[in-house]
């Protein structure tokens, strides 16, 4: 029922807002919460509990218990109660099979308590072992929060604004505002935030009030990140001003949850802001004159208050809730029952101290007033008002002593914790606050400890018999306020590389798939052998502006590369390329590509599409430990290239180059590097063939892709995809490392005993291939042919005589070859030429022989043509 | 002694180069400019050495490091500064270069000190290399293989700030 008009209500009644709430109409005015227009509806059952699934009601009415968390528009765990009020809002109860009033699930209330108690999930629900993820989703089920709508997708944007401010104050009470207003008198830069919602739009001179919005924590450095519904700030000030204030505590007590039962603030707030009368018969359990203050309230609020009691002067020894249907009906105080719909209770007032915590700050108890409070803050914050004590005390808030009958008593109501759950964690041996927290999960829900974690600590320190102060506090750890997950994603980018060719690709319909963190073609049509086909018979064209391209240039840049390849570079004239694989100081794979030498003392080295920023930060980590006068530039985004392959590849460059003779056979040889002009672009040209045919790879600026690839296709070239490259490079036999290699491959094993120069004084893992030289070989890559016509899966298992013998790196049907071709690794013994073993495929093993060279044009002709 | 031509877009004959940007920033709001294909050339060495001609900027990473933003010909200003004794590669082709304008807008796309630049740090969650010009203008210059969704995150940015569609 709503009061007359209120001196400082948030509310316009001259606009009436509707939504909708579990399938009908509801409705409050602008200025109300979800909670508060519902409250003043009639409805007071707003959740049900957490495993026990009891009905809760409004307990704060300040977003800090759970008690009022609803799905609105599909955003599970919404705290309706500072949830302002939106025209056409889809509001649902969630947690309940049934509905809020009747929820069947509330059955675990009124037997399951004996077959539950704290941690019984970990006792009872590990056997067997493969009922697990059966018990997971039951429980998942019965118990827990809001779920969220895999349909729903973005019902808002999230932002993320990264500030700086001179000062940062965090809480808009009277000592926030006051710190607030002080420093901006000292210049500009000062910021105040604040959850609350009567600071919205205020007008602080020279400060920026944020509100409603909440300080979810402090990190490292002093990041504050703050949440303001749509858009999180990323705080770093000069000064943080911590004015959080303080929390009322709930007293614990048989029945303490029951609907009707609240703290005074809460009841402070319906009344003074939202002009409700909140019941009509109170009893009042004050702990602070704050409290008492409300008992008057509630009176000029037209509710009878037959029983107000001082804890402090008068404290009772039990307290007990009745309820009916889970709503309070009576409160018992040491004995008598005195009617009521609403118990205002509260054990005083805690300092809201989390955020400090986080900060480094010291947190010590002060048994004279019942209270942690924050000490030696760190260099840079300041803590003013409630939080740092001033005003706080709290009497003992456990209630029940002694009690053997009635209610539960509820130290934590968000993970319906009782303190027989408590207590039964302390007689298991969980005599640790932290080992308690972990076993009871208090101070772990949705309060994250706000209204549990001071009543878990007196209830430990009771019932072991030492003090609060050795008891200690639960570390305090973000988020402190609630938070959307999406708030803390971002927006939604996920950026990738593309190449300057790449829309060219989309244009073309090719399919389009992640290669390491680029975007790249996988084929342009259902069938990449047509363009296999189109690169063995006439001309093909790919887009490899995904490899690594380094420049290395210096008077000792080729003694650098000498040293950190295992081959050699110094006897390569400019104009030539040579293969290089770089492996690690123990001798394994790490990367591979060309080293084109293009003067004494430049090199242009190319690696795989992943490996670019890796063996830069390697070149330069090995150069920096040398000394080498060598400069190493990675030029992988400034250069576009292409690969131009197959027996038409000649022709077609001559078209396109200003002299054809520059590109005749005896002019540009295989494994010749050369800078040519084509269709106007100046292009490094490598004659190079990975994919097996006459082949040339150009290199040249970015900003040309486009153009250049138009005039290679409008030549004739058939673009081609990854797919279509790994069957041609398969038919060669020439490896991907990553792919066909792993952290162990070495080079002996990987069948480029060739490639290491021993001689050589030293390179990066030559121990390693010298040890490797003298040890008994474990396994080796080969290629295989299928007996059959299936392709085994790419880690497929190799089978010799029925026991695991190897594993399946590559695998492709060949058309060219006519059979379905592979690399596997292998045991030594089995690698000769021929030698037949098994591979599982589909649940069934499948003949293989073992294939030495390549399966493809084995001499070499088509790429030397 | 090779010149590095195949680095040099402006090498490339008229008409054959186009902006990474192109297609993210087609009918983008006015906050929003293309600068990529302004010449930028990456420098190695000692930096002391070189001199900004006029126009240029050069920005230096650290004593051996730098960028040199020239309005002229990057292929010539490479000549220049090789000459001087300094290794310089032609690095036009390798950045998305934006002009962006507003604080707010940057603060929502990176959190470098925007009092304190130019600086090298994240930007729409990629590395960039941030100036900042009078007022409140910004360039921002990012690897052009990452500025297509760069270019897309600062419109999104832009429409959060309801600067933009």
């Amino acid at each position: 029922m709503r009061l007359g008009p209120q001196p400082r209500e948030l509310i316009d009644r001259s606009q009436r807002v509707l939504f909708t709430f579990d399938g009908r109409a509801a409705g409050g005015y602008t200025g109300d919460t979800i909670g508060s227009a519902l409250y003043a509806s009639g409805q007071r059952v707003f959740s049900r509990s957490f495993k026990y699934h009891r009905p809760r009601g409004l307990l704060c009415c300040s977003g800090h218990c759970p008690n009022c968390l609803m799905t609105v528009d599909s955003v599970p765990n919404v705290r309706v109660c500072v949830e302002p009020i939106r025209a056409g809002a889809v509001v649902e109860p969630q947690n309940v099979w049934g509905s809020l009033d009747r929820d069947a699930l509330a059955v675990t209330d009124k037997i399951g308590g004996p077959f539950t108690p704290v941690g019984f999930y970990y006792r009872t629900m590990i056997r067997p072992r493969f009922m697990w993820p059966l018990y997971e989703k039951v429980l998942r089920n019965l118990a827990g929060l809001g779920k969220v709508d895999e349909r729903h997708h973005g019902h808002s944007r999230y932002d993320v604004e990264h500030r700086r401010a001179r000062v940062l104050v965090v809480g808009g009470g009277q000592s926030g505002r006051a710190a607030a207003l002080a420093a901006a008198t000292r210049g500009p830069g000062v910021v105040l935030v604040d959850e609350g919602m009567r600071l919205r739009g205020a007008e602080l001179e020279g400060v920026e009030v944020l509100a409603p919005a909440r300080a979810l924590g402090i990190w490292e450095g002093g990041l504050v990140p703050v949440d303001a519904g749509g858009v999180l700030y990323r705080f770093r000030a000069e000064r943080i001003v911590v004015a959080t204030g303080a929390l009322e505590q709930p007293l614990v007590f048989p029945g303490n949850d029951l609907v009707g039962v609240m703290l005074p603030d809460g009841v402070r707030r319906l009344i003074r802001d939202f002009a409700i009368r909140p019941a009509s018969r109170a009893v009042v359990l004050a702990s602070d004159d704050d409290a008492l203050e409300v008992a008057d309230e509630l009176r000029e609020a037209g509710v009878a208050v037959p029983r107000v009691v001082d804890l402090r002067t008068a404290p009772l020894g039990r307290i007990e809730a009745k309820g009916r249907r889970g709503r309070v009906s009576a409160a018992v105080l040491d004995g008598r029952a005195v009617e009521c719909d609403l118990v205002v209770a509260s054990a005083g007032r805690q300092p809201s101290y989390s955020l400090l915590a986080q900060a480094g700050a010291r947190v010590e108890y002060e048994p004279s007033r019942g209270i942690f409070v924050p000490a030696e803050l760190p260099a840079g914050f300041e803590a003013l008002g409630a939080v740092t004590g001033e005003g706080c005390a709290t009497v003992h808030p456990l209630r029940s002593s002694g009690a053997r009958n009635g209610d539960k008593s509820f130290v934590c109501v968000c993970e319906d914790v009782t303190t027989k759950d408590v207590d039964r964690a302390i007689a298991e041996g969980f005599d640790s606050i932290e080992l308690s927290k972990r076993y009871t999960t208090v101070t772990m829900g949705p309060c994250q400890g706000k209204l549990c974690q001071l009543a878990s600590i007196r209830l430990y320190a009771r019932t072991t018999g030492v003090s609060e102060a050795t008891v200690g506090t639960t570390t305090a750890r973000p988020p402190w306020a609630p938070v959307e997950l999406g708030l803390l994603a971002g927006p939604h980018h996920e950026p990738a590389r593309r190449s300057s060719i790449h829309f060219r690709h989309e244009e073309a319909g090719a399919t389009i798939q992640w290669a390491g963190p680029w975007k790249r073609p996988y084929a342009y049509g259902e069938h990449p052998e047509d363009e296999v086909r189109a690169v063995h018979e006439s001309l093909g064209v790919i887009d490899v502006s995904t490899l690594g391209k380094i420049l290395v240039e210096g008077p000792q840049a080729v003694e650098l590369l000498e040293r950190l390849y295992p081959n050699r570079f110094g006897d390569m004239k400019p104009g030539r390329i040579r293969y290089g694989v770089i492996t690690s100081d123990g001798g394994r794979i790490m990367d591979d590509g060309t080293i084109a030498r293009l003067a004494d003392d430049l090199f242009y080295v190319t690696t795989t599409s992943t490996g670019a920023d890796a063996v830069t930060a390697w070149f330069e980590w090995w150069n920096a430990v040398w000394g080498y006068d060598a400069e190493i530039v990675n030029v992988t985004g400034a250069l576009a290239a292409v690969n131009l392959a197959g027996p038409r590849a000649r022709e077609a460059l001559s078209r396109l180059v200003d002299d054809p003779d520059d590109v005749a056979g005896d002019a540009f040889r295989y494994l010749d590097a050369k800078e040519l002009d084509v269709a106007g672009v100046p292009c490094l040209a490598l004659r190079i063939g990975f994919v097996g045919e006459l082949g040339y790879e150009l290199h040249f600026a970015s900003p040309a892709g486009e153009h250049l690839w138009d005039r290679l296709v409008a030549e004739g070239a058939w673009p081609f995809g990854l797919e279509p490259q790994r069957v041609l490079r398969l038919e060669k036999a020439h490896i991907i490392v990553g792919q066909d290699t792993d952290s162990e491959s070495n080079l002996l094993s990987a069948g480029m005993s060739w490639l290491p120069k021993l001689e050589k004084d030293d390179f990066v893992g030559k121990l390693a291939v010298e040890h490797v030289a003298r040890r008994e070989e474990v396994e080796r890559l080969v290629g295989f042919t299928m007996e059959e016509d299936v392709v085994p899966a790419e880690g497929a298992q190799v089978v010799i005589e029925g026991r695991p013998g190897g594993r399946v790196t590559s695998a492709r049907r060949s058309e060219a070859v006519g059979a379905v071709i592979g690399l596997a690794w292998l045991p030594p013994e089995r690698c000769e030429d021929g030698t037949r073993f098994e591979i599982r495929v589909d649940r069934r093993t499948v003949g293989a022989r073992v294939r030495h060279g390549a399966f493809y044009d084995a001499s070499g002709a088509r790429m030397r043509a | 002694m090779t010149e590095l031509r195949f680095l040099s877009p402006s090498q490339c004959a008229e008409g054959s180069t186009a902006s990474p940007l192109r297609r993210a920033l087609d009918g983008a709001p006015e906050q929003v400019r293309d600068l990529s294909l302004q010449g930028v050339l990456e420098l190695r060495g000692d930096i002391a050495r070189v001199e900004a001609g006029e126009g240029e900027e050069l920005v230096r990473l650290s004593p051996r490091r730098g960028f040199l933003f020239t309005p002229g010909d990057p292929f010539e200003a490479v000549a220049r500064v090789r000459a001087a004794g300094v290794l310089a590669y032609d690095s036009t082709g390798a950045l998305a270069g934006l002009a962006l304008e507003g604080e707010q807008l940057m603060r929502r796309l990176t959190d470098l000190e925007l009092t304190k630049l130019p600086a090298a740090g994240p930007f729409a969650r990629v590395s960039a290399l941030v100036l900042r010009d009078e007022g409140e203008r910004f360039r921002v210059y990012v690897p052009q293989e990452l500025g297509h969704d760069v270019a897309l995150a600062v419109l999104d940015a832009l429409a959060g700030l309801e600067l933009a569609p």
